[in-house]
């Protein structure tokens, strides 16, 4: 335990001293920002509050994770293999398993302090609302949300990580991270939405992240996406396990 | 302390160790010399549990490197060869990280940081950056690193590389100074450094381990005579011929010199000759102002070792 906190502590440090953090924090922080201030013009407007609330998590953020999540796994275990650092802490008593859990400990705590200006929004939104029995956006539907995001993240993070154990080239890890995020996202966003067959897009909407996004906004937690989320974070986290064991050279 | 049976290793495309066997006692600091892409890396890193063997046996501290990996990490200090370090780190961060790693207790934690960081050297750049360290510092910090947690096997992968003169001098006093206390697995192809250093030597060539031995026996084994050099003031011919006529000795080459002085290279069999020879000149009334045995390099064994292996294929 305390070699996997110590890893992690590590992780935490490199991750947010490296340039990279502030260039993906200010892009992301700007996002939310102008997500925010759309979601106000369309509450002015007049749009329903569903759709509002949607949008808190939805929209331009929740196509930005694709490139977001990359860009903080990228450097995880590529820039280990480049430095020969990855030797170094192998040959150590601690073992793949406290590395990747540590590793993909820390980049879940960066992702979550990407969203923190989504909490203060809330907050300004709630002390602006209309009437005290009726708070916008709803509390539940929020932390829904919020979970919703960690899982979804969490799942991209772990593809991430596993990308980034493959190879000793962190552009590489980047981009072949954004191919597998996005062809995923894509293809089962269009099956989900604009597929012309029922059946296809029932299967879409079981596994689209988007769609389940948008769910999750709304407050809708369906325990059986939640384990999906769970096992696939959880597979290819293990995944990752196997090729730090098995990939040395 | 070490003892490999047996060990092959294949690369997709080559054979890089193979069938080596060898032991390490306790105590000892082993020279592991070879050229480069001998195989010399691959069986650090097999050592370390790093890199898996196709066949074969390693043991380290009577623990198997297969099936108990935390157990021979624990006893190893390990200096790989390019001595990766986190350039973003400060020294003391680094070396705190690592000692975190390698389970030194925190109560002994600090004192143990302090201890190494003397040892190498280290006491004033502890604030330091490492990316800023020079690359001799930069050395230091993981000899450090491969003695915080007080290990019993150190293995070294050419610790003195890039560094300059003065500093090899000053890694090799403390390579040596830690003798007493660690066994020392020792991996260069900088020969004078493992003269100076080591009681023992290990060649490998071509992935198979060709000797091993004390550096005066692999002289021995190949030097089989003493070769004698002797300046005198004479005759050539004379003293040649005067010289064949003692009996074990005999000319291999004679040179006249400036001033009627002759150089000689004798090939004796001891150096108890040395004597003889001094009292040859005496009788002969030769004036002698060299007589001396020659000295075999440590460099010269190797290079005739490796080469004799590769001719023999």
């Amino acid at each position: 335990m305390s070699v996997f906190l110590s890893l992690f502590k590590k992780e935490l440090q490199t991750c947010f001293l490296s340039p990279i953090a502030f260039v993906v924090i200010f892009f992301f922080w700007v996002l939310t920002g102008l997500n925010f201030w759309w979601l106000l013009v369309q509450l002015a407007d007049g749009e329903s509050l569903t759709m509002a609330q949607q949008q808190i998590f939805g929209g331009l953020i929740g196509f930005s994770l694709l490139v977001i999540v990359p860009l903080i796994t990228m450097r995880l275990f590529a820039e280990e293999r480049k430095l020969g650092t990855l030797e170094s802490l192998l040959t150590t008593p601690l073992t793949a398993i406290e590395l990747v859990a540590a590793k993909f400990a820390g980049s879940l705590v960066f992702y979550a302090v990407l969203w923190l200006p989504v909490v203060a929004y809330t907050a300004m939104l709630q002390r602006f609302s209309p009437s005290a029995t009726f708070l916008f956006p709803d509390l539940g539907a929020m932390r829904a949300g919020f979970l919703g995001i960690m899982l979804v993240g969490g799942l991209y993070i772990s593809i991430g990580l596993f990308m980034s154990s493959l190879t000793s080239n962190q552009i590489v890890a980047a981009i072949s991270g954004f191919a597998v995020l996005s062809i995923q996202f894509f293809v089962l966003l269009f099956m989900a939405y604009t597929a012309p067959n029922p059946d296809v897009r029932t299967v879409g909407q079981y596994f689209s992240s988007y769609a389940h996004l948008l769910d999750f906004s709304r407050g809708i937690v369906d325990g059986r996406t939640v384990v999906l989320y769970l096992s696939y974070t959880a597979w290819f986290l293990f995944a990752a396990v196997k090729v730090v064991e098995s990939k040395r050279t | 302390m070490i003892k490999v049976e047996g060990v092959t290793k294949k690369y997709p495309a080559r054979l890089a160790v193979d069938d080596v066997s060898f032991e390490v006692a306790n105590g000892e600091i082993v020279g592991f010399l070879g050229p480069n892409g001998a195989g010399k890396t691959t069986t650090m890193r097999m050592l370390t549990g790093y890199l898996p063997m196709n066949s074969g046996r390693i043991e380290v501290a009577g623990y198997d490197v297969a099936t108990h990996p935390q157990e021979v990490r624990r006893r190893i200090g390990y200096l790989p060869e390019s001595c990766p370090l986190y350039p973003e780190m400060r020294v003391d961060e680094y070396l705190r990280f690592r000692a975190e790693l390698k389970g030194v207790r925190a109560s002994a934690r600090k004192a143990k940081i302090n201890e190494v960081k003397e040892q190498c050297g280290l006491t004033e750049v502890g604030k330091r950056i490492i990316g800023q360290l020079s690359k001799g510092y930069r050395q230091r910090v993981g000899l450090a690193d491969s003695l915080v947690h007080d290990p019993d096997l150190l293995i070294l992968d050419e610790p003195t590389v890039g560094l300059d003169p003065y500093q090899i001098r000053q890694v090799r006093e403390l390579i040596k100074s830690l003798a007493d206390k660690h066994t020392i697995l020792l991996c260069t192809h900088i020969l004078p450094e493992v003269e100076a250093i080591c009681e023992r030597i290990l060649i490998i060539n071509e992935g198979r381990i060709v000797a091993a031995d004390t550096e005066e026996n692999l002289h021995k084994r190949l030097h089989a005579c003493t070769v004698i050099e002797m300046e005198i003031l004479a005759e050539l011919k004379a003293a040649t011929a005067a010289i064949a006529g003692m009996g074990g000795v005999e000319v291999r080459t004679a040179r006249d010199l400036d001033g009627g002085w002759v150089w000689l290279e004798l090939e004796a069999d001891s150096s108890a000759m040395r004597e003889e020879l001094f009292n040859l000149a005496v009788t002969e009334g030769w004036a002698l102002r060299e007589l001396s045995e020659q000295e075999h390099s440590l460099e010269e064994t190797f290079v005739q070792i490796t080469q004799n292996q590769g001719a023999a294929q």
